[in-house]
């Protein structure tokens, strides 16, 4: 016990330095300060890195008074900041090591090592194949021993065939330069550090309670998820929001513009006409809009611009793509999942076979439909053909073969894509809806039935209500992926856009001004109506699923 | 008895409309897959064809004495029975003869056997029909007769592969070729070489089983700390991730792409792993798995001395075998299928680090007269991921919904 409370000297004498340790990092902070701003980047960057190296700084200096009190808070902030500082370098050493751009030539060589990664997964599975004895230990360990060794000497194998040591002579040679060997020495300077603080010694003589201890497991363990989510989705979607007030073009300083983008895409005008084929030029200022659409009322009508017609049109689009194609995979998926319900044989293997669409690259699979939907050649107009051939000779029909072009009319354009995404996402629905199925309880069916209730008034009167809830995911799930409609068409179309801009969707138009026009602050601000529009058709969603389940009671 | 009777008999139907529905399904969703696999085998002509066929069929050809070269086969009829014939010799003209008094009694014969009455130089001619025709001398029932040309046509000689004397002569163009069901694997290694796609499976590959591995452990780690560890501003965080899951990922794409060029990851594959193996949704459902995991075993190790990291590693790990295989999957299937991202971030013109949807993308404005070579890619791009569907499939499908997720 007296040993405990006395901590030997050596620990004391590392704790007396840490101190001294905190002022030099809250000075060397400050001092990256200035050469942050010397440097060549975006300048709302530089506002948030210096920001943080302040706060490190000053957080730094304020955990000096704590530690000299041995008060444990001055051991968090220490801690947390050596953390931080060990990261930082860490990544530099593998940054300036180019780790990160060596992954290109990995992927080189990386063909040569995939029959070696075969072997570490037979050696696992030897492992694992280990479970199927549980009466046979020695035949067991054999198994696992078996499997150890061979997925060693696969991996090995592996690393060989990948030019492994290679790789790690060049990057070893690549530090051997002043950045590279400073960030070793500031990751050692910080990793030295950090072990003092850590010690069981130092938590001691910081009067570590257990709590304590929970909390830094707890942010340790989170913290690589945490930074990863702050620097690749909090940050970006912060930037994203600030890129959609200025006129950013992803390679000079963005400048401020207000709300100019929000203002060009919001800027419609709506305009009667006295006669419905009046030309556009009549009603419209074309200098700033153009024509989106007509609606015919009596003689005349009603003509809609717009300052951005392709905006608008792929608003159209995309609503009419969700309008059709949600309920053209929902609808059925619930059809189809209460029949996987009846618990006949052979069930898997239809849940299965609907599930195979759902997985296959959107990018294969449009490819794919892009023969079947071939005018000539194609098989759908093939069927089309067929069965008006059966209808005519069979019932005495002259039914016309349409001969639809699919994906070069602008009136079935759009509904090609609707179809196959409705195959598409069929089966998901339908595995979704089973598992829904499968929680309501079978009592509830049994009352039924006592009741007398046939089929049809229980699925209306048991089935729906109780899948509710899983109706309301199924149908919002989907029509969030249906408003950001772009693979299928883009691989589908050709142009994507269709033809006369029939199947221009509002990511593809997003895709079209930030990447190929690279007015990325406009698409930022299109981004962000997207996202208003797909939050708000789920918060209708929500409310029109909350009304109804209060109706249900 | 009866109404037992009539309720097998009801359920039986039931049943069996069931199956069928279930089956017509099951055809729809299959179809295009059987379509591109067979597709994928074909010759580029046999892909062309009206109407279309499954199974990739070759004209069939067989070895005659006396030719050098195999010769194609077809149908003929000879001798009222439909035989399998060789093409000996196409592009024989043949002739319509017939006297011309009686223009009904025509015959056929090769333009080669007639010679012109009264020779070459001095041939003789008659009105018909007040037009001058050429006479040619036919031999007819052992007797020369002299006849006009009514019309012309061109013919093939199709000889009989076991006894090459029998002959038959009709038109080549209306014969129908036999054909035999030909796979053509070579397919798969010409849009290999034309498109680069080993390049782009192994790096594929790569940057699946990086993602994957990274994204596992990310989120194992955070799915315990949100799980098991309390402390403070844990559950704000929580709520925060939660709240982060429904935002469409375009609304990163261009701050994303900006922060890319910003560090120099244009163009790399570095920028296809390295933000994608951190996962609110995953470690969102880690958590949820963790949860459910008994405090009791772990407040047993603790006692034992083990430390946080033991624990995880010797309990947790194998406890959720199945929430990890799901998310393993889950993140396998998105990682090899995504095609915007890459799309903005690698260059098209850079095709040493394509990933197989660019490399398909681009492969489908190259060879779009051949779709046997382009279903072949798509092949290729496919069924790596069914194979792992069908391999995760016990504990994915199981647990699509006892999460909620979107792929």
């Amino acid at each position: 016990m007296n040993d405990l409370k006395n901590p030997n000297t050596q620990t004391e004498l590392i704790l007396r330095l840490m101190p001294a340790w905190r002022i030099l990092f809250f000075l060397i902070a400050l001092a990256g300060i200035p050469v942050l701003w010397a440097q060549d980047f975006a300048a709302a960057l530089k506002v948030v890195f210096s920001a943080l190296l302040g706060v490190a700084a000053l957080a730094s200096l304020v955990s000096v008074p704590y530690l000299l009190h041995r008060d444990h808070k001055g051991r968090m902030i220490s801690l947390v900041l050596d953390y931080l500082g060990l990261l930082f370098c860490l990544v530099g050493v593998l940054q300036v090591g180019q780790v990160f751009t060596g992954i290109d030539s990995l992927g080189a060589v990386f063909q040569r090592g995939l029959p070696f990664l075969g072997i570490v997964l037979v050696g696992y599975l030897f492992g694992a194949a280990s479970e199927l004895y549980p009466n046979d230990p020695q035949r067991q360990k054999n198994l696992r021993n078996t499997g150890k060794v061979v997925l060693i000497l696969g991996f090995i194998a592996f690393l060989l065939a990948v030019n492994v040591f290679t790789g790690l002579f060049n990057f070893l040679t690549r530090l051997l330069q002043p950045t590279g060997l400073s960030m070793i020495f500031g990751a050692t300077l910080f990793g030295l550090s950090l072990w003092a603080m850590w010690r069981e010694a130092s938590a001691q003589t910081f009067n570590a309670k257990t709590s304590h201890e929970q909390m830094i497991s707890g942010w340790l363990f989170l913290s690589p998820n945490l930074l990863g989510f702050l620097i690749f989705f909090a940050g970006p979607l912060l930037l994203s929001f600030y890129f959609s007030f200025t006129n950013s073009d992803a390679f000079n300083p963005p400048q401020w513009i207000g709300v100019d983008n929000y203002a060009r895409i919001l800027n419609i005008t709506i305009k009667p006409l006295n006669d419905f084929a009046q030309p556009a030029r009549d009603v419209l200022d074309i200098l700033v809009y153009d024509e989106v659409g007509r609606m015919k009322i009596g003689d005349g009508g009603i003509l809609f611009g717009a300052q951005d017609k392709f905006f608008w049109l792929a608003l159209r689009n995309t609503l009419t793509f969700a309008l059709f194609a949600v309920p053209l995979s929902v609808i059925p998926a619930l059809f189809l999942s209460n029949l996987l319900n009846m618990k006949l044989p052979g069930m898997k293997f239809f849940r299965a076979v609907y599930f195979m669409p759902s997985i296959a690259a959107i990018v294969g699979i449009s490819l794919v439909w892009q023969w079947l939907y071939n005018a000539t050649i194609g098989y759908i107009n093939y069927f089309i053909t067929v069965g008006v051939e059966f209808l005519n000779s069979g019932f005495g029909l002259a039914l016309i073969d349409p001969k639809i072009q699919w994906t070069s009319n602008s009136g079935t354009a759009l509904l090609s894509i609707i179809i196959m995404a409705a195959w598409q996402t069929m089966g998901f629905n339908t595995v979704l809806f089973l598992a829904g199925l499968q929680n309501i309880p079978g009592e509830l069916y049994e009352a039924a039935t006592v009741d007398g209730a046939g089929s049809w008034a229980k699925f209306w009167n048991i089935t729906l209500p109780m899948l509710a809830p899983t109706t309301f995911f199924v149908v919002t799930t989907t029509t969030i992926q249906a408003m950001q409609v772009f693979e299928q068409i883009f691989i589908l179309m050709n142009p994507p856009e269709g033809p006369g801009n029939s199947t221009i969707s509002l990511v593809l138009y997003l895709y079209r001004s930030g990447f190929q026009n690279f007015q990325q602050g406009y698409a930022s601000a299109i981004a962000w109506v997207l996202f208003i529009v797909i939050f708000g058709l789920t918060l209708l969603q929500f409310q029109r699923q909350r009304k109804s389940s209060i109706y249900e009671g | 008895m009866n109404i037992f009777k009539s309720y097998h008999l009801g359920t039986l139907i039931r049943n069996l409309a069931v199956y069928a529905t279930l089956t017509f399904f099951a055809l729809v969703m299959l179809f295009p897959f059987l379509y591109m696999l067979t597709t994928s085998f074909k010759t580029p002509a046999d892909t062309f064809r009206y109407p279309p066929r499954m199974l990739p069929r070759d004209p069939a050809s067989i070895e005659v004495a006396g030719f050098d070269r195999p010769l194609p086969l077809y149908y003929v009829t000879h001798n009222g029975q439909e035989r399998e014939f060789a093409l000996a010799q196409s592009n024989l003209r043949t002739g319509t003869f017939a006297p011309a008094d009686n223009l009904q009694a025509s015959v056929e014969r090769m333009l080669a056997d007639v010679r012109p009455t009264g020779g070459e130089g001095s041939q003789q001619t008659i009105i018909v029909n007040g037009k001058e025709e050429k006479l040619y001398d036919i031999t007819l029932d052992g007797q020369v007769v002299p006849m006009v040309l009514i019309s012309q046509t061109t013919v093939g000689e199709f000889i009989d592969p076991k006894n090459p004397s029998v002959k038959v002569y009709q038109n080549v163009r209306l014969s129908t070729p036999v054909e035999d069901i030909t796979w053509h694997p070579e397919n798969y290694s010409a849009v290999v070489e034309l498109q680069g796609l080993d390049r782009a499976l192994s790096n594929t590959a790569l940057v699946t089983i990086l993602v994957v591995l990274g994204q596992l452990a990310t989120s194992v780690i955070g799915g315990y700390a949100f799980a098991r560890l309390k402390f403070p501003g844990r559950d704000s965080i929580f709520v925060i991730y939660l709240g982060t899951i429904m935002i469409p990922f375009v609304m990163l794409i261009v701050p994303l792409y900006q922060l890319m060029v910003l560090i120099g990851w244009t163009n790399r594959l570095a920028a296809l792993i390295i933000p994608w193996i951190f996962t609110a949704y995953g470690t969102f459902l880690m958590r949820q798995f963790f949860i459910t995991v008994p405090k009791e075993i772990e407040e047993a190790a603790v006692l034992d001395g083990a430390s946080r990291l033991q624990i995880l590693t010797k309990i947790f790990i194998p406890a959720s075998v199945p929430a990890l295989a799901t998310q393993a999957t889950f993140t396998f299937l998105y990682a090899w299928n995504s095609f915007l991202w890459p799309l903005v971030i690698i260059n098209v013109g850079n095709s040493e680090n394509h990933v197989l949807t660019l490399a398909l993308n681009v492969l489908r404005g190259r060879a779009s007269d051949t779709p046997n070579l382009i279903l072949a890619g798509a092949a290729i791009a496919i069924i790596p991921p069914l194979i792992v569907f069908i391999l995760g499939q016990r504990f994915f499908v199981e647990s699509v919904t006892s999460s909620g997720v979107k792929g």
